[in-house]
């Protein structure tokens, strides 16, 4: 049998174990209802570990995190019916007692300064002022607009996850850069 | 014109409807299931507005049950404007009843519940299951 002639400098396996240490769950391409939906539902199976509780959160952040990326991601691939879907990273993690889901994606350096500044602000209040700024944006969300629902889930997603949002951000060139997420769950839930 | 129930059927299949099930003759309004969906406001506008029209020509009392497992931040300010309908016909002196079911496991949520009693000045009826 003949091989691929053109094969780029990829061993599938090398990737294979890479991924497989620590690696639940691992997407990365474009994201829609159908991408989140499948793995939402796996996320069931996957995180058998960790009790109830730290299974409906992670499935909560990650339905969050994931439409961040889809709505909001530079990078974006448009189907045949013309809808436009965000591309990015999503991956679960599971270290020791606890899981880890990060997710990532191409942005714009024009329009991530806000979001670092949010996410910055969610880090820094407490349980009791992270729900009242929750009640502030929603009050504050507009009808007919989602603009601040990106907005309300980040500070949601602190809140399920307990635990602050893992920023970085790394330039990719001038006018761009990857951004990624990360949240901590704890295994044995207690909330 | 008589106003007409809204009864719509829930589904878990790429994005997750809730079922509906809002009763003009009983009163009785429920909301129960997963709520992510394509758009938001084009599925919640009708049962807004079904509520200002139940509220502000029938005026008799209203029941309303929430049985939600599952909703995203955008569903979460839909929700908000249902409840301030029923807040807004309550302080007209109409007789509103909220009840919320909760997962007993998701303390999430009941803290979300009662961060809605704090926004909205409605009482709650938090019930686990």
């Amino acid at each position: 049998m003949e091989k691929i002639d053109d094969k780029y400098d990829f061993s599938l396996y090398e990737y294979h174990n890479l991924l497989h240490q620590n690696i639940l769950v691992s997407y990365k391409g474009p994201i829609d209802e159908r991408i989140m939906t499948v793995i939402g539902d796996n996320i069931e199976i996957v995180t058998n570990d960790g009790n109830d509780k730290a299974r409906s959160k992670i499935f909560k952040i990650f339905m969050e995190l994931a439409q961040n990326v889809w709505l909001y991601s530079a990078e974006s691939c448009t189907t045949s019916s013309g809808r436009r879907l965000g591309m990015g990273t999503l991956v679960i993690g599971e270290f020791g007692d606890s899981y880890t889901f990060v997710t990532g994606n191409v942005v714009r350096n024009s329009d991530i300064e806000p979001v670092i500044e949010k996410c910055e602000i969610i880090n820094s209040l407490d349980r009791e002022s992270l729900r009242e700024y929750r009640r502030e944006q929603r009050r504050l969300a507009k009808d007919g607009h989602n603009k601040n629902s990106g907005n309300i889930g980040l500070i949601q997603v602190a809140l399920t996850a307990e635990s602050p949002l893992d920023i970085e951000l790394t330039p990719v060139s001038d006018e761009e850069s990857f951004f990624s997420i990360a949240v901590k769950i704890k295994k044995s839930a207690a909330k | 014109m008589e106003l007409e129930d809204i009864v719509i059927e829930g589904s878990h299949k790429n994005f997750f409807t809730p079922s509906v099930n809002f009763n003009a003759k009983t009163g009785i309004c429920e909301l129960s299931g997963e709520s992510f969906l394509e758009d938001t406001q084009e599925f919640y506008k009708p049962l807004i507005d079904w509520l200002d029209e139940y509220t502000s020509k029938i005026k008799k009392p209203i029941a309303f049950i929430i049985k939600l497992t599952y909703f995203n931040t955008s569903t979460s300010r839909c929700i908000l404007d249902l409840l301030n309908v029923l807040k807004d016909y309550e302080d007209d002196g109409g007789d509103v009843t909220v009840n919320w079911h909760y997962d007993e496991n998701d303390s999430d949520m009941e803290e979300d519940i009662e961060d809605y009693m704090i926004d909205t000045g409605l009482n709650i009826n938090i019930i686990p299951f």
